[in-house]
């Protein structure tokens, strides 16, 4: 039997949902039935709206999809002007300010506290520039990631740009392809970094080589079915299929048809084609592709690139991330900022896109590691550009433990997370650049911080993953995180090991000094990455290697988060909430 | 080590207990996560788990427990629970 979203779903899906936004916004919050709020709430998602959480009623998530998170500095300096214009709530995060956009795992752009009855100004500005929020969320192709400087990076094997842009226009807004069982991730990467992360994706291209008839083909090899979500994270599996660039479309299209078709509805837990491939094993896949799906004989897979992988690899020998100066292939340089979590205020945002546009740049990148890339920086300009005063802030040459963070929302917005992310995040960032001696040799390390098991900072391929849990400490409840060790992706892809569960959070800090600690003493020599190190121990030995300790690290967040209304608010409780509010900000009268 | 089994998050009934476990010829506390849980569609059942935290044990492999109640049986508990919830308050324990 279908389940209640799929009943929604059959009732009001995909582009229809447009004209439904509209007319509450015109009417309202008021107007959004309160007992069709949850039917709503999982429709809005197909156009990039999420409810944010308990205590924060009437107020949205917009997220803004930008394939492989391409944009142009104009496109960038819309988003800036939107967040300052409309992403502002009650209270100021004492991080960040008033105003602020998230670049987020998937290349996309988070905006919060948005109002349903700004939505049709908000559509205008970002559809004025060419950018959407169709499909950021919901049961459909969602963001297409990859690496956002195809075409520019001089280490490549192909452009796939052209490809995706194609994908993006084919399966954006196309029926046959709007209501599907859930989620469809697709990832296509063209370079020999492995920036695309295909591996944790429901699609992912390859680059890959095959010589067809006594041709070597430049193309993809196919894995299908890898996510990390639900406490059941997969690696893509290899269908042994090799597709050439002309055909990417089909084969995609086929796939996403047989996910339609056969993936299940009536379980939405059951319902991403992870475990469809784990039902059918790769072979079917295969098999059932051919037969239905596509009308030409599928090559079996080529010879792929995954050696050169390095792309969050956790290599010794490589960073694993696009910070810093890059050349390009037509002689100029793409440069890497780091944007600690991923978060960066409205007026850095639009002084980016400004700064940019005077030095000539055509396009702005945002990464999988939640970093921007300003492209298209002439050799001459670029000791001038590197000394720009923005790039003080979001560093081209970060410290270590400044480059390597990545967090999800957290309990800020969030109904799923039982921790504070980001703002704890960017304090445990300073306190270890302070405090903690960096390893010889170390340029990147990964910390991954997620505040549930739902994965939304791919925490099981960081060298640290942290997961929000709580534990007891003098007598209370306290936030607390489980820590995995060790993952990553690269040629020889891992999820980390977990190996201590519910360190306090004011603990989490002294925990990595201790582990970097012994990681230094007892590694082989800098050439042993920390990945390698860890793979090369036990359970018990790693779970040894060190232990929580409260430090000079202090922590503001360290009480039940979840149950404040807004964390950063003076007066926390629920009941201080002045939402749900009117299109003015203002409360609205309550029923009861 | 292994990974929890249960996922945890806002939804989580209880995410922070005193748990143990007993056998023969041992006995270890460790942290524990208590869930109650319903099918989203047509719930013919309710089902109560209940994690202890692995790294805390020696004596059993990592695992989750689970029980599937009757809603009357669910009743039964939570009428059980509630009378003994009484109890403690009244002799001013809660």
């Amino acid at each position: 039997m279908p389940t209640k979203v799929e009943r929604w779903k059959d009732e009001t899906y995909g582009m229809e949902i447009r004209d439904h936004l509209l007319r509450f916004a015109e009417e309202g919050w008021d107007a959004i039935p309160e007992d069709e709020h949850d039917a709503w709430f999982e429709r809005f998602k197909w156009w990039g709206l999420y409810h944010q959480r308990k205590g924060q009623e009437s107020y949205f998530m917009m997220r803004i999809g930008t394939p492989m998170g391409r944009m142009t500095p104009e496109q960038l300096r819309t988003i800036g002007e939107v967040a300052a214009e409309y992403a502002t709530g009650p209270v100021e995060n004492p991080e960040f300010g008033d105003a602020y956009a998230d670049f987020t795992t998937r290349q996309s752009i988070q905006l919060h506290w948005i109002k349903v009855e700004d939505i049709p100004d908000i559509w205008d500005d970002l559809e004025s520039v060419g950018l959407s929020t169709i499909q950021a969320c919901g049961d459909s192709w969602r963001n297409i990631v990859g690496s956002p400087v195809a075409g520019r990076d001089a280490d490549e094997l192909i452009d796939v740009w052209p490809i995706v842009q194609d994908l993006h226009e084919q399966f954006k807004g196309n029926d046959l392809y709007a209501n599907l069982p859930r989620k469809w991730k697709v990832a296509m990467t063209g370079d020999r970094r492995g920036s695309g992360q295909g591996d944790i994706n429901d699609l992912a291209f390859e680059p890959a080589v095959k010589e067809i008839e006594g041709e070597e083909v430049a193309g993809f090899n196919v894995n299908v079915g890898g996510g990390l979500a639900r406490k059941e994270p997969r690696f893509a599996r290899d269908i042994d299929v090799f597709c050439r660039p002309e055909n990417a479309a089909d084969v995609a299209a086929g796939l996403s048809a047989l996910f339609r078709d056969y993936g299940d509805r009536e379980d939405r837990f059951n319902a991403r084609i992870k475990f469809l491939v784990d039902e059918w094993g790769p072979e079917k896949v295969r098999s059932v592709l051919q037969e239905e799906y596509v009308d030409y004989e599928l090559p079996t897979a080529g010879e792929g690139l995954r050696d050169e992988y390095d792309y969050n690899a956790g290599r010794a020998d490589a960073a694993g991330d696009y910070i810093g100066v890059h050349d390009q292939s037509d002689g100029q340089n793409f440069v890497g900022l780091s944007v600690l979590v991923g978060r960066m205020g409205a007026d850095d945002v639009i002084e980016l896109a400004d700064l940019a546009e005077s030095y000539g740049s055509e396009m702005i990148g945002l990464t999988q590691r939640q970093n921007v890339i300003v492209g298209d920086i002439a050799d001459e300009d670029l000791d001038e550009f590197l000394a720009e005063d923005l790039l003080a802030e979001h560093s081209p040459d970060p410290h270590p433990f400044m480059r390597g963070s990545i967090a999800c929302t957290g309990t800020e917005y969030c109904s799923l997370s039982i921790v504070e992310t980001k703002n704890r995040m960017v304090r445990y960032g300073r306190w270890l650049r302070d405090n903690v001696p960096v390893p010889e040799g170390v340029e990147d390390f990964h910390i991954h911080l997620s505040g549930c098991t739902a994965s939304c900072a791919q925490p099981q391929i960081a060298d640290i993953s942290l997961r929000g849990m709580k534990t007891r400490k003098d007598g209370d409840a306290v936030e607390a995180f489980d820590v995995g060790l060790g993952g990553g992706l690269g040629e020889n892809p891992q999820f980390a090991d977990w190996v201590k569960m519910r360190v306090p959070a004011d603990e989490v800090p002294g925990y990595i000094a201790n582990l970097l600690e012994t990681y230094e003493t007892e590694r082989s020599g800098p050439a042993e990455s920390f990945r390698d190190f860890v793979a090369e121990r036990d359970e018990d030995e790693l779970a040894a290697l060190a232990d929580g300790e409260e430090t000079s690290y202090e922590d503001p967040y360290l009480g039940n988060t979840k149950m404040t209304w807004y964390p950063y608010a003076e007066d926390t409780s629920m009941d201080a909430s002045p939402a749900p509010t009117d299109g003015q900000g203002e409360p609205l009268p309550s029923d009861d | 080590m292994a990974d929890r089994v249960m996922k945890v998050n806002a939804f989580t009934t209880f995410d922070l207990l005193d748990g143990s476990v007993e056998g023969h010829g041992f006995e270890e506390n460790a942290f524990a996560t208590l869930n109650v849980r319903t099918a989203r569609e047509d719930p013919e059942a309710v089902t109560l788990e209940l994690e202890l935290d692995n790294t805390a044990l020696e004596s059993v492999p990592p695992h989750a427990d689970r029980v599937t109640l009757t809603a009357d049986e669910a009743e039964r508990l939570a009428s059980e629970l509630q009378a003994a919830a009484d109890r403690v308050v009244e002799e001013g324990n809660a």
